[in-house]
Parts: C-alpha cells; structure tokens; sequence
C-alpha cells in the first residue's frame, strides 16, 4: 500500500481505489465493458437490444458448461468431456437410436450427461487417475464411437420439442438464457449457504486438510463431475435445439471454451474467486467476442487465433497477480 | 545490550537488514554479528524472524534494506546457489533430499562433476563416499533417497551440508526428525566444525541444544534484535524472558485435583497396522493423556487409526456419545464417520494437513460444525459464535484474515478452535505445539485443559517430555507400538520416561 | 521399495512383445514386409514426438501443443523451395513456441495444461492461416530423407535411433538430464540444491516443441505434402505412449526405453485396427481406452488434476 500523501485530492483517491477495485476483478468484466465500447465504435449495431437478446440465447449453451467446469474446477479438478457428452447426446436423439418420446429422450440425454459425468467422477476418485487424460480419453471414446457409428446411421432431425424450445420466448426474452439463469442463481445460493459449499471450498483449498477434517471431500469431488456431465449434456441439448440437425463436430470446442470461460471468470485452480457469476460474464464475452470478430470479417483461422491468445493471456495475468500470495 | 567484544575476527556480519512480505515486516533492522570459531544460537518466538534472516544469507531472499558483509566485503546474495558459491552452506528445516536420486547424486546435486555438462557417475560416487566417511554418516552411495527414513535423510541433509567447502554453515532446527544417538552425532560435528574454525548459525526452539551445543545466542522478537548474549552469561530462564519480553509465570495449567469420569474412548487389542501389536487404552472424560516415545515407534499409526486416517488391522474402538451410548467406532467411513462421532485430529503438520491457508479463520473454524451434516444441509457461518471462540482462545486477528497469515501459535489455535465448534469430545492431539512460541504454548495448554475440564478428553503425543510431565495426567510410553508403561503425569522424570522408552517390550532394559 | 527412477516394469516391456507375438501369429497381413515397413514410418513420427513429450512429463508437465507445432511445421515446410530454410524455419517456430510454453508455466506459474492448450489453439489458427488446405509440394530432398533406405536400412529407423540415442544420452549422462528428474520430483528442494530449476523447465518445453517440429517435419515429408490437421490426434497418443512406458505423469520418473515400449505398444495396436480391417474411426476410441488404462494402472496418492 502506498502511502499518499495528505495534499492529494479526494476524487484522485478515490479514483485509484476504484481502478484498484476494478483490477481485482475477474477479467471477463474488464473485458465486457472493453468489448462493447470497442463494439460501440465499430459495430454499433451489435448492440441493438435485439441482437444482444440473441447473442445471450447463442451463450447459454456454454454459459451451462462454464458452470460445470468451475464446480470441477473448484475441486482441483478438469473436465475436458464436453465435446463427446455433446457428440453422444446430439447421436442419441437424432439417429433413431433411442425410439422414444421427446421429452423421455431428453430425460435420456441429460442422464446421460450424468453417467459420463458418474465414470469421470469414479476413474478419478476410485482410480486416482488425472482429470485431464480421464476427460480427454472418454472424449476420444465417445467422439470416436459417435463417428464410427454415423457411417452406419445418418443424422436426423433433432426433436421438435426441443428445437421449439430453443426458439421459444417468454416476453421477448428468449427461453435458453432464462433456463440458464434460472439455474445459476440457485446454483450459486447452494454453493455459498450448504455444507457442500463449504466442503468444496476446503477441497480446493487444501484436500487433505479437508479429509482429515472428516469432510467427505471424494465424494464432493464426484458430485462436482456428475453435475458438471449434466450440464455440459444440458449445453448440448440447447446447442442441438438451435443447429436443429444431428452434426459430429457439435460442441466439440466446447470444453475449451468452458474453460476459458471458467478462467476468465475469476475461477481457478482450488479457488472460486469470480463466484458464479464471473463465468456467466465470460461465457457472454467469448460469445460477443466471437459474434464481434465475425462482423470484422475474421475467419476461423484468426478466431481460433484470438482465442488461444485470449486464454493465454488471461491465464498469464491471473497467475501473474496472485502469485505472491503465500511468500515461501 | 552491547556485544562483548572477541578475538576472533567477525565473519558475518548483517547490517541493519528489513525485509517485507507484502504488508507484512518480518525483519526490521536487525543487526547481527557472527564470529569465526563459533557456534551461534538464533532464538525467538514464532514469527520473530530467524528464518527469515538465515534465508537472507542463504540466498533464499533478498533485503529490502541493509546489507550483508560477508569476510568484510559487502556482498550481494540473490540465490541459493550463489550464496553457496559464496561459502555460506544451509541445512533447511525442509527437507531437501529427492527421492528418486541416489544419496551420492544428492549429495553431488547442484555441483555435479564431470565436462561439458556431462555427469562423471564415478568421481560423483567417490566424492558421496568421501563426505560419508567425513562426517560419520553410514549410507550406502547407490540407495535411492526415497528408501531412507526421516532421519537418515536429515543426516544426509547434514552431511550435504557439511560437505560443501563452506565456512558459513546455517542449521535451522536440524534435530526435529533425530532420534537421541543421532543428536549426538550431529554434536560431534558440530564441535568439529567449530575447532575447524567455522562459524555456525544454530536456529532452534530447544533451550537445552542451545545450552549444550552453542556459545552464543542472539534473541529476535517480532523482527526486532532483541539483543546477543554469551551463553555463559545466561540462565534457561532469562533466556526464555528475553524471548517472550515478560516474566513467564507457570507454563501448564494446575491438574484438577478430581478424579477422571466415565470412559469415552475404548481401545481394546487395536491393532494400527499390520505388523503392530495389539493395544489397548481407556480414555476418561476429563484427562489429558500423553503419548510419550522415541521416534517411530508408532504413535503416529495409533493416533491415526484412532482418527480414522489410518489402516487398523484388527480390534475393537468403542466411542461414548454425550447421551452415554456406547457405540463401536465407525470404520467404514473414515474419518468422516470419526469426527460424526466426535473423535477429532489436530495433525503434527497443521499447514499441510490441517488448515486452508488461503481461506479465512472463519472459513477455517466453520469446518468444524458441518460435522455429521448432509451435503445438502444449510451451513451458514455464526459470526457470534466465532468471535466469542476468537476472545475464548486470545485469537488476536480478525475473522476474515487468512490462516496463512498467522504466526504458528494462532494457527493451531484456530485448529483448535475448529473443534471446539465442533463440539467433539475425543482430541487427538500430534505436537500440539510444534512450532508454536512459549507465549502461545501457555494459552494452548490452558485451552486443552479447559476442553477436559469441560466433558473432553486429550491424548496427546509429544516428543517434548517436558511438555508431557506438565501437561498430562497419564502420560503411556510407546515402543516398537506397543504400551510399555502408563504413568502419572505428577511425579514422573524425563529420565524415568527415558528409561522407559529405552526398554524391550518384552522387560528387558535397553 | 521406490521404484527405480525407470519406471520400467514387466508390463512395460511385455505388453509391446506380447501385442507384437499375438498379431504375427493372428493376421498373416501383419508379417507382410510392407506392412512392417509401413509400421516404422507411422510409429517414427509419433516416437519422436513422444520423446518430447518425455521431456516435459519428466518435469510433472503436459504439452498438448504438440500437434499443433507439427501441423504448422509441415505447412511451413511447403511455403519453401530451400530445404535447409524450410527446416530451419520449422525448428525456429518449434523452439519459439517451446520458450513460450515454457516461460508461461515455469515463470508465471500458469498451469501446463491451460498454456498449452491456449498456445495449441494459437497455433491451429495460425496453421490454418498459413496453410487452408492439404497441399503444396515438400521440397524434394527432404521427401527423399524422409523415405527409402540407406545401406538397406529404412531412413525412418535412422531418424527413430537417432532420437532415441540423443534422448537417452540426455537423460542419463547429463548434468541437464538429472536435473529433469531432480525438477520433476520436487522443485523446492532441487531449487534449494542450486538447481536451475526455471531454466531446466523451459528447456524441457523447448525440447518438446522442437521434437514435435521434427516429427512434424518428418511425417510431412513422407507424404510430400503439408496438411493442416497432420497432428491432430498426435497430443493424445504422445501422452498415452509416454504413459503406457511407465514414464510418471507426476514427474521425476521415465526413460527412454519405456517410451520406445509405450510407442510400439500404441503403434501396433493401431496397426492392428488396420490389418484387421478394422473402422479406423475406432483409432480415436482405441487410443482413449489405452490411456485410461494406462493411468489407471498409475498409483497416485493424488486425486483430481
């Protein structure tokens, strides 16, 4: 803390505790208020009420997994699965595969998402193998089955219930982001005023003084993936309601993107800093982002460029900032 | 307090050196002289800063003010490695030995030999063997470090110490893992070291190595130089009040004079682990029992069997609850299903294995009462209730500070407090105050003497005897894991506890 | 008992041999010399590669920006007509990316997987940008490098002993190779010993990157051409060969010769899919089950990441 010195000026003081303030934040904030300015200049357009209504609805896909991914990622954990929980998903309910109703088959798909998420949890809790090559393997597996098995059966339609739902609107508002702030908010309350809350938070902050303390911290970590397998199933679903027809490639920079998501908002590694909200902000940033960078005219190539930098860099400062936090 | 001025030449010297973590001042201008020949006490209370200065020569910080005069030539000490080069060899508190390297690669690491940046294995090995045969260590060159035990690790640390061409050699708290036969050995060295001519910086808590080994002993407080003193100008006594800054009353709390209530905790034939002998113990409510014992010889297995941490092989556990019922423990569940029914850990490594560092003291106590709480049950911290533990066990910081900020004494209290929250009636206790200052120790025995007086019961394992014939009631004495005696605390003798820790099992006097 | 510092156990070394004897005496197609010979250019690329994930595994890390250097290596292969300033172009990209890697996680403390992971996405952009689509033209000497014999002996066994002998002299006859290991196993204390710690660290990413080049400079010109998604499975077979040869994906344990023996094993389990006439989709679901069945095999007293 410097020290200032009594002749400097009120609002000057309070400026700097604003911008110090503002600079604690997560990044996904800065970079909200940095991108719609840019957008403001440049593409003001993007900012019409409508089109920022749609950019949510294109978010709450992700914004779902980014939940997941920082419940796991509270946990000292990963889940890189979300490309093949949305490749099994998107096969199941539109192949035929599964000759059942719509809603049964959404039940179908969501279960799923939890099975793969209960397998990840075990593999890692039981097996003690690492999150990454547990989530990245079953990612393979399910991927590579989905495409072997589309040489056989070729993508159907995708449910009418629930591409109408991915259309559907409650007021103007569109239903996706509703969903995904109906569940968030709870979500959240749960986290900070249950004792699964609090166990997470000492899981992450030190496992083994959590497990010794005789918190159930294995199976916190377990729950953490089966519900972070829903939610990526969740997030598959609504991407599978706007595409509207059964596609290999669905979701399959998902997981990535969750995690930028999840760092951007605050969240690391054993610590949940950015709250639930951070990531629902980041998740709406990468998203504008993207939208924002195809107006310019960036194609593919430079949008994976963007995005690699953009993780990076996030990733960069973070741990540059917080690195000094406990000296030896 | 003026230094008495010596013959012997100053080689160290630090100069009025500050150093800050962050908004936190562990040094402030503290000066320091060390003098060849000489084997220099560092003392003090947690968080007085002695560490922090020895890491200053080593290399492993740098000063925000001051300097550091080495020889008499100022010198500059960014890294470990240059402060070896600079003659200045440490011994860390941590231990440094690799696992997966052999003892001679451990031994070469950092300074292997060979050109080019290739390894030369057989002038590597000759070397070990050299140092080895030097400083008396028996350890085979070719052993991977990970099949030593703690012990001969450290001596291996020492002797890695030892073997670099140093005239600066720095210990800090070198005797914590060593059995009793090692200690001397390490008093051997160290008085060679000292003919030798070299100057040895000795950092401990122990005031009886301090008396044994040292001739100098400089006191910091809070950052501050307290001041330097011969050894032989000193009592233990004066010794602890320069540290402390007050007159230390009594350090234990006074035994109630009642008689222990009804039993809580019944062991009958445990076995902790394979291999371990059956034990049995009965613990009442109202009594501070010790565990005393060389190192090893399975205290740790039966504490964390006890807890639930472990991998009993046999025999029964029977907890008491509040209501008088008596149920057996549940093993299932480890300890999850220990601390349901109210049998508790403070572990010996607390920040390892005991505290979130990063997480808040109020955080920190909150884990306590989600005890036997479903995942899904509401757990909202009581602000009232941690403030008054906080005033209960002197906790002087704020709720919202992070543990990892806190001296040792105000860590363990906040362990401490985790449980009183709790509201578990079985502590059991590893060290309770391992790295904890003498001012700190006082309140934890008190607070642990509280916790029985009020319908709790402590067993506690120490390896500070002392500690024990103050603190406990009962005091059982551990060999090769099984039960050799169960004394009175009043009345017993470090060296009646000595004797009895020394013998076989099977009667026969070591 | 501590394992030795290999990591070499009778299942690392049998389950190649054991694979190896089950296929020559199930699939006659297996024991074809072209068979064999096409074995040895698919398994070369990935050898090389998994020594350099070896690298950085050694140090408790992951690099999953392997596959993204070899792509963009063989694109910027066919941007040239000079060989010799095509590979030093490519070996240039890989050492660069190597030191970014390597300052991101040994510098700034970010996490391996997520500086990897961004600087593979970096890359794959790049890639695209240099190189749309499959195509251009290897320059010819290297084409002829990277194919035929020379005295009889296929040049892609050169290029694999090659590599094996510089990464085994590294690892164990040098002052940087024990390091690797000293790094992996605790970096505190080495530090504490006088060991470099950071700057073993980014040399070890620097290695990685470079033998991913390689590999990717290799495999291209097998084919003679460039292609954009030439690596795209190669992140998750360098780490599941590395782990099915015992090499510790906690660090401080691994040897060359376990990567020779994880590499084979992956290798002909996939060449089997192929002589077996197998889906070659399946390849992604074998190589996913292989890993977890390696890892699983992996006792860790650590749980999650």
């Amino acid at each position: 803390m410097t020290a200032l010195s009594m002749r400097t000026s009120l609002p000057l003081l309070r400026l700097h505790q604003a911008a110090t303030w503002a600079l604690a934040l997560p990044p996904a904030y800065l970079g909200v208020a940095l991108l719609l300015a840019a957008a403001a200049l440049t593409r003001p357009n993007l900012l019409s009420p409508m089109l920022l209504l749609l950019i949510m609805r294109q978010a709450a896909p992700l914004g779902l997994a980014a939940m997941g991914q920082s419940l796991v990622m509270r946990c000292r954990s990963l889940d890189l699965s979300a490309g093949g929980v949305v490749a099994m998903v998107s096969f199941l309910l539109t192949s035929g595969v599964l000759p059942l109703s719509a809603p049964l088959a959404i039940g179908a798909g969501l279960a799923i998402g939890a099975a793969v998420g209960a397998v990840n949890g075990w593999m890692i809790v039981r097996l003690r193998a690492s999150s990454v090559i547990v989530t990245l393997s079953v990612s393979m597996i399910l991927s590579g089955l989905v495409i072997a098995w589309s040489q056989f059966r070729s993508a159907g339609d995708a449910p009418e219930l629930l591409r109408a739902f991915g259309l559907a609107r409650v007021g103007g508002v569109p239903l996706p982001p509703i969903l995904w702030l109906a569940l968030l908010v709870p979500v959240g309350l749960f986290l900070k005023a249950t004792a699964f809350g609090r166990s997470m938070d000492a899981v992450g902050a030190n496992p083994r003084a959590a497990a010794l303390s005789g918190l159930p911290h294995l199976r916190v970590l377990f729950l953490a993936h089966v519900a972070s397998g829903l939610l990526s199933a969740a997030g598959g679903l609504l991407l599978l309601a706007f595409v509207g027809v059964g596609n290999v490639t669905l979701g399959n920079d998902l997981a990535l993107n969750a995690l930028a998501a999840a760092i951007l908002g605050g969240i690391n590694f054993g610590n949940g800093r950015g709250g639930m909200a951070g990531p629902a902000v980041a998740a709406f940033m990468l998203v504008f982002l993207f939208n924002f960078l195809t107006s310019l005219g960036l194609g593919e190539a430079g949008r994976l460029m963007l995005q690699g930098a953009i993780i990076g860099l996030a990733a960069l400062a973070y741990a540059l900032r917080h690195r000094g936090l406990n000296p030896t | 307090m003026a230094e008495v001025p010596m013959a012997t030449p100053e080689r160290v010297v630090l100069h009025n050196v500050s150093k800050s973590f962050g908004p936190t001042a562990a040094l402030r201008g503290v000066t320091l002289t060390g003098r060849a020949g000489s084997i220099h006490a560092l003392t003090g209370e947690n968080g007085a800063g002695k560490s922090t200065l020895m890491k200053l020569l080593a290399g492993v910080h740098e000063p925000d003010d001051g300097e550091i005069h080495l020889r008499g030539k100022a010198v500059r000490l960014s890294t470990p490695a240059q402060a070896r080069q600079a003659g200045v060899s440490t011994v860390f508190q941590e231990l440094t030995v690799l696992p997966n390297l052999t003892v001679a690669e451990n031994l070469n690491l950092g300074r292997e030999p060979g050109r080019l940046g290739t390894l030369d294995r057989a002038a590597a090995r000759r070397r070990a063997g050299e140092v080895l045969a030097r400083t008396g260590v028996a350890l085979d060159p070719d052993r991977l470090c990970g099949d030593l035990t703690v012990g001969e690790q450290q001596l291996l640390e020492i002797a890695k110490g030892l073997a670099a061409e140093a005239d600066v050699f720095i210990f800090d708290e070198p005797t914590a893992p060593l059995n009793r036969a090692e200690v001397d050995q390490l008093e051997q060295l160290l008085v060679r070291l000292k003919t030798e001519g070299k100057l040895v910086f000795y950092i401990s808590h122990r005031l009886e190595e301090i008396f044994r080994f040292c001739d100098t002993v400089t006191v910091l407080k809070d950052g501050r130089l307290v001041g330097t003193e011969r050894i032989g100008a000193l009592t233990p006594d004066r010794l602890v009040t320069l540290m402390v800054g007050r007159e230390l009353q009594a350090l234990f709390p006074e035994r109630p004079g009642a008689a222990p209530g009804e039993v809580r905790l019944e062991v009958r034939e445990l076995v902790a682990t394979t291999g371990s002998p059956p034990v049995s113990i009965t613990l009442r409510r109202g009594e501070i029992v010790g565990i005393a014992g060389l190192e090893g010889q399975g205290q740790r297995e039966l504490v964390r069997a006890l807890a639930g941490a472990g991998q009993p092989a046999g025999g029964t556990v029977r907890v008491t609850g509040d209501d008088g019922v008596v149920s057996p423990m549940d093993t299932r569940h480890g300890t999850v299903g220990a601390v349901r029914q109210g049998v508790a850990l403070i572990p010996e490594d607390r920040k390892a294995e005991g505290l979130c560092l990063d997480l808040p003291i109020q955080d920190n106590i909150w884990l306590g009462p989600l005890r036997g709480l479903a995942l899904w049950r509401r757990a909202r911290r009581d602000p009232v209730v941690i403030r008054q533990l906080g005033e209960r066990m002197k906790l002087r910081s704020r709720p919202v500070d992070a543990v990892g900020s806190l001296s040792g004494g105000n860590q363990q209290k906040v362990m401490f407090g985790r449980w009183l929250a709790a509201g578990v009636r079985v502590l059991l206790v590893e060290q309770p105050t391992r790295g904890v200052d003498v001012g700190a120790k006082a309140e934890i025995y008190t607070l642990l003497r509280q916790f029985t007086e009020d319908g709790g019961v402590v067993l506690a394992v120490s390896g500070d005897l002392p500690e024990l014939i103050g603190l406990c009631d009962r005091i059982l004495v551990l060999r090769g894991g099984a039960i050799v005696a169960d004394v009175p605390g009043a009345g017993a003798t470090e060296e009646g506890l000595l004797a009895l820790a020394l013998r076989d099992p099977s009667g026969v006097s070591a | 008992m501590t394992p030795a510092r290999t990591g070499l156990t009778r299942y690392t070394v049998g389950l190649p041999l054991l694979i190896a004897l089950l296929l020559a005496l199930s699939a006659a197609d297996f024991r074809q010399p072209q068979n064999l010979l096409n074995f040895g250019g698919q398994v070369a690329a990935l050898l090389i590669a998994s020594l350099g994930q070896m690298c950085v595994t050694l140090v408790a890390g992951i690099d999953l920006s392997v596959g993204a250097v070899m792509s963009l290596a063989s694109g910027l292969l066919v941007l040239q007509s000079d060989p010799v300033l095509a590979v030093a172009m490519a070996l240039a990209m890989g050492a660069a990316v190597g030191v970014v890697n390597g300052l991101g996680v040994a510098v700034a403390g970010v996490h391996p997987l997520v500086m990897t992971l961004s600087t593979a996405t970096f890359l794959q952009g790049l890639c695209h940008m240099v190189l749309p689509m499959p195509g251009g033209q290897v320059p010819p000497p290297l084409v002829a490098a990277a194919n035929g014999d020379a005295a009889g002996v296929p040049l892609s066994f050169v290029w694999c002993a090659a590599a094996v002998v510089a990464l085994g002299a590294l690892t164990t006859r040098t002052r940087f190779g024990l390091h690797l290991f000293a790094v992996g196993s605790q970096p505190r204390s080495a530090y504490l010993n006088g060991v470099r710690v950071r700057a073993v660290t980014v040399t070890a990413y620097v290695l990685c990157s470079v033998m991913a080049s390689v590999a990717g400079i290799f495999l291209a010109a097998r084919v003679a051409t460039g292609d954009p998604n030439l690596g795209t499975s190669f992140p998750l077979e360098t780490v599941a060969a590395v782990a099915l040869g015992g090499v510790q994906l906690t660090g401080g344990v691994g040897s060359v010769a376990g990567v020779v023996a994880g590499t084979l094993s992956l290798g002909l389990l996939t060449n089997g899919l192929n002589v077996f006439g197998i889906s070659p989709f399946l390849r992604g679901v074998l190589t996913g089950a292989l890993l977890l069945a390696a890892v699983s095999v992996q006792r860790r007293r650590h749980v999650g990441l």
